[in-house]
């Protein structure tokens, strides 16, 4: 009984110091910005208006086209993104001279932080310098990528999917090395090919790590912010305003708005938790965990 | 009903989300509203709430000694931080002036904080405290309103009297576009209009004059006409609908070519303005000219102009270019050493001309365009004092000639064009005093002084998306009946807000 | 291990196909390194070639930018943070793992449920805070609300609770106790899952960039990320000078990364070990 009290006291003393944060800074700002989100602020004060502000923002153009953007731009980075990771991983996977300079390569995009990629891409995409734009579009195309209404989105995608390679091929690869080699070699005995091999062995063997992969991927898709403000600042026609720049980007209606952004970030934050429900039912059950 | 909304919050995904659109905007989220009783009206001086002058509002507003400077840097140099939105060359000069007043004197010493863009100062400055504010702000000329209602400003009009300040030399226009309810509350720093951009040698080959631009809207359709029946250009005009251009900013401009006024109460500037009177016969008249520019004048539309450059580069367009547009003044610079480095080929520098912006009235007067200081209160009266200092000094006429020359803004003042450099270039140069001669020539009456609203910047986004459907073809009334209701609708927003 | 070897043809394929994807991924950053090395006005000239050699521009874009400023403001706050992250880390999960107390799963699902809250639904209220504490302009606010993560308590709880719980019962009997225990039996075998943890809140925090935007106006506080959107917009007429901030914004980290590769793997994997 003398023995518990002591281990409480100490817990407590060791729990304080991360306690007291994440109160601070997570549960007590979730918690007022779920009653702040009902608010509307002028420039000096801000009025209750109750809880159907959440409905109306929700149903709010502006919101429900952030919503279709966020989710074309999941839709685009994260499966272009994974094929890319895993076909990486695999094609340096196999012992081969001079491999890890290959795998050196392909995980240094994630050495680039969303400013550095941001910034680098802006200029490869920019008509007035980036070479990539002209390639790709003709002599120095006008509107540039970034400025076209039908390309901005799959610009900015653009940069996102190379900043993310780095991280999905590091975790593709140590993925793959957890995979026990004698189970291809029994494979291989059996007269799979290499395909075959590789949708029967590889693919259910990392699907934990690939699972990893999409949900993490996914969310920051979702959290894009960076790219959009350094990009194309939620333009052109608001064809690249995510989820995430209209609560925090410049120059829209949440932007002087405290009340509002914190409406639109709550919505955000509802929208992330059923995105991982729906990703961990849909996708757990197809998950090999192994043995 | 309700479960249906609730159904859809469940079913979150791009492929369902068409299902919950409510076809409302953001900014009306949660704000339960009876239906403004609103009649639209353009008979030119309607006010709801007639201009009082007794008492002074002024004597209501925070005060500034500026005796309260020598006092304090009897001690220590006064350092006051200035939060501006100017990028690249502007900020350069901006810096290079700073540093001249900051080597000049050493009762005040100022700080630059470049705040990422016009965008970024207001956003920031909004979102301060008194704390965290700096002594001394730019803010675009749509921000009057706003930056009244955050009380956080010492109205410049009372260092001015304080320190009895001269602004005979001042343009009337200029000082004007900042000043409400008989009240100066900031001094214009950076001036601008619209004009009218042509390529010379396509109005040559068009036979028209390539030394005459046209000035009414009449002119501006025979041009073009003109322009594109004889070949010399595939396009005549290029438009668009950027908010701070086509879209927002060129219409309040034709209004008050037209002698009317954008919102009521003199466009918010005897009492906060409480809807707008585009959407009257004037209005329609306006947006219904402008579109047959498209329909009979062979006009191309270039969209929202996100970039900014798109108008300018429809004059460049390698298989389809235009002859003219309309721009902001302050482009001319950079338009300029862009063509010498030979984007359109057989047009050279001397060969861009510029013309007043047409419109009603023969194209003459503007509104003023830009950006202005404002004064911060509550940092103590001294600091109160040393940024007036240093704005006196920035609107002094010896620096505005320096600044409109390295620029391309209109100086502030008639004195600034007797000094060099901005004398020599008014005379070598003709194309940069076109935007001076314009602004200088405006009606007088109320009119001439743009409109001030609160949600300034948002109204104009709506206008701008009228003006985008009627450049593409659709119906005039139809649409600014609709972005009168969604102006109206923030105005009414903003009002209940800021009470 | 034959079929982990590839022969003949198929190698060449492989090593071509390689090749092209390496050319590829780095190409955006070679194109940066050679815009950096080029005077003002030549970006636009030999776009691909390292031509007119010089260094002038990354040192005109250092001072322009503050950049030196910039990168002390994120050693400092990543650092500060990293170290606060790992030591609050390492104490709550010594209770979680070695004490007994009441409520104990509660509380640890209390604190792993923070995991679910992004950062941004937080940041509105979190930067009134700053604001009423008058904390906007200062290293408090960009680290006072990271010195604690759900995160870390978790992979930390994880690998402590490997060590046998005798070793606890046995160091806490003898005269090493509890804390002795703790910094001289747990902490050393966890090392490898401790240095993923530090090279994962370091990046984390070195990478922040809406949060450094929110809760600054003045550019003596600006980190790298927010240094390198200042230099952005106000130059923008000079790509090669923001392409030459970009450069040095990204050298420091890559060396870092470089010479801590294996914790980066870890820490970049530790979501996808099965929990």
């Amino acid at each position: 009984m003398k023995r518990k009290r002591r281990d409480s006291g100490l817990a407590a003393l060791m729990l304080v110091p991360s306690g007291v944060i994440l109160l601070l800074f997570v549960v007590y700002p979730l918690i007022k910005a779920v009653w702040l989100g009902q608010q509307r602020c002028g420039v000096t004060k801000c009025t209750n208006n109750g809880f159907d502000q959440y409905l109306d923002a929700f149903r709010s153009n502006e919101f429900q086209d952030a919503l279709i953007v966020t989710a074309k731009y999941a839709l685009i980075t994260v499966p272009i993104g994974l094929v890319l990771g895993v076909a990486l991983a695999v094609l340096a996977d196999k012992y081969m001279r001079g491999v890890g300079i290959f795998r050196t390569i392909f995980s240094s995009t994630v050495a680039t932080s969303v400013a550095v990629a941001s910034v680098m891409w802006f200029f490869l995409l920019n008509p007035n310098v980036g070479v990539l734009s002209e390639w790709i579009g003709g002599i120095a195309k006008t509107p540039g990528l970034l400025q076209d209404p039908r390309s901005a989105l799959w610009a900015v995608s653009a940069s996102s999917i190379w900043a993310n390679l780095g991280f999905t091929f590091i975790v593709v690869t140590a993925g793959l090395q957890g995979v026990p080699k004698d189970l291809y070699e029994s494979a291989y005995v059996d007269g799979a090919g290499g395909f075959s091999r590789f949708t029967n062995v590889t693919l259910p063997m990392i699907s934990p790590t690939l699972l990893f992969a999409t949900v993490v991927l996914t969310t920051r898709a979702f959290q894009s912010f960076g790219e959009v403000d350094l990009l194309t600042e939620g333009g052109p026609l608001g064809k690249t305003t995510t989820l995430t720049y209209l609560a925090y980007g410049s120059g829209l209606p949440t932007s002087n708005d405290d009340g509002l952004r914190a409406t639109v970030s709550v919505l955000l934050f509802a929208v992330l938790l059923a995105l991982a429900l729906v990703q961990f039912r849909g996708l757990e059950k197809r998950v090999h965990y192994g043995n | 009903m309700s479960r249906r909304v609730v159904v859809c919050m469940v079913v979150v995904g791009g492929v369902f989300a068409a299902s919950c659109r409510s076809g409302q905007s953001l900014t009306n989220a949660g704000i339960d509203r009876a239906p403004t009783p609103v009649t639209a009206s353009t008979v030119p001086g309607q006010t709801t709430v007639p201009p009082t002058t007794l008492p002074r509002k002024l004597d209501s507003l925070p005060p500034c000694d500026v005796a309260a400077l020598d006092t304090a840097a009897a001690t220590a140099p006064v350092e006051i931080t200035f939060w501006h939105g100017l990028s690249n060359e502007l900020g350069r000069e901006l810096e290079r002036l700073t540093g001249v007043y900051n080597a000049s004197q050493n009762k005040v010493k100022v700080t630059l904080q470049f705040q990422g863009g016009y965008e970024e100062t207001i956003d920031k400055y909004l979102q301060s405290n008194t704390d965290s504010r700096p002594d001394m702000v730019q803010m675009p000329e749509y921000m009057v309103q706003q930056m009244i209602d955050t009380k956080s400003i010492v109205p410049t009009q009372a260092c001015a009297e304080s320190a009895k300040y001269d602004t005979s030399a001042f343009l009337p226009q200029a000082l004007g576009a900042y000043a409400t309810e008989g009240v100066q509350w900031s001094m214009p720093f950076n001036m601008s209009v619209p004009v009218l951009y042509y390529l010379k040698p396509r109005f040559t080959a068009a036979g028209l004059d390539p030394e005459v631009s046209p000035r009414s809207l009449e002119e501006l359709l025979a041009t073009s006409k003109q322009l594109v029946s004889s070949g010399a250009s595939a396009y005549s005009l290029a438009l668009d609908s950027d908010f701070d251009g086509g879209g927002g900013w060129y219409i309040e401009q034709w209004l008050a070519k037209s002698g009317e006024f954008y919102a009521d109460n003199e466009n918010g500037r005897a009492a906060p303005a409480t809807h707008v009177l585009y959407d009257g016969a004037g209005g329609v008249k306006l947006l219904t000219a402008l579109q047959s520019m498209v329909t009979e004048g062979g006009a191309v539309y270039v969209g929202d102009n996100a970039s900014g450059q798109d108008t300018f580069l429809k004059l460049a367009d390698a298989t389809k270019p235009a002859a003219m547009t309309i721009g902001t003044s302050a482009a001319l610079g950079p338009v300029l050493a862009i063509v010498r480095g030979g984007i359109i080929p057989g047009v050279l520098e001397s060969e861009v001309g510029v013309g007043p912006m047409p419109g009603p009235n023969d194209g003459k007067g503007a509104l003023v365009g830009g950006a202005s200081l404002y004064i911060v209160d509550g940092k103590g009266g001294a600091k109160a004092a040393a940024s007036w200092d240093y704005m006196a000094f920035l609107e002094s006429a010896s620096s505005q000639s320096q600044w409109a020359a390295a620029t391309g803004y209109i100086p502030v003042r008639n004195d600034a064009l007797t000094l060099d450099p901005i004398k020599s270039l008014y005379v070598t140069d003709p194309r940069f005093k076109v935007a001076y001669d314009q602004l200088t020539s405006s009606l007088p009456g109320p009119t001439s002084q743009g409109p001030v609203i609160g949600p300034h910047k948002a109204v104009r986004r709506v206008t701008a998306l009228a003006v985008a459907e009627v450049l593409s073809g659709g119906d005039v009334q139809t649409a600014l009946t609709k972005a009168a209701q969604a102006a109206n609708d923030l105005i009414t927003n903003y009002n209940a807000q800021n009470k | 291990m034959a079929i982990d070897q590839v022969y003949g043809a198929r190698k060449v394929g492989r090593y071509l196909l390689l090749t092209f994807m390496a050319f590829v991924v780095i190409f955006p950053i070679y194109m940066m390194v050679v815009g950096a090395l080029k005077p003002g006005n030549k970006v636009l000239v030999n776009p691909l070639l390292p031509t007119d050699f010089t260094t002038g521009t990354l040192t005109e874009a250092w001072r322009t930018g503050h950049l030196g400023r910039a990168l002390w403001n994120s050693a400092y706050v990543s650092v500060l943070i990293t170290l606060a992250q790992v030591v609050t880390s390492i104490l709550a999960a010594y209770a979680f793992a070695f004490l007994r107390f009441p409520g104990k799963t509660f509380v640890f699902v209390a604190f792993l449920a923070t995991l679910l809250v992004p950062l941004e639904a937080t940041l509105t209220v979190n930067r009134r805070t700053m604001q009423s504490l008058s904390w906007i302009n200062s290293y408090k606010a960009l680290t006072i609300p990271f010195l604690a993560t759900a995160f870390g308590i978790f992979m930390i709880r994880q690998v402590f609770l490997t060590i046998p719980k005798e070793m606890h019962e046995a160091a806490s009997m003898d005269g090493l106790g509890r804390l002795g225990f703790l910094w001289q039996v747990a902490v050393p075998l966890s090392r490898p899952t401790i240095g993923a943890l530090t090279l994962f809140s370091f990046l984390t925090s070195w990478n922040q960039y809406l949060w450094p935007t929110l809760v600054t106006t003045n550019q003596k506080f600006n980190t790298v990320q927010t240094g390198l959107k200042t230099l952005k917009l106000a130059a923008i007429d000079k790509p090669n000078l923001v392409i030459a901030g970009t450069v040095i914004v990204a050298l420091p980290i890559f060396v870092v990364l470089i010479a801590f590769q294996r914790q980066l793997i870890r820490g970049l994997t530790a979501g996808a070990v099965k929990g």
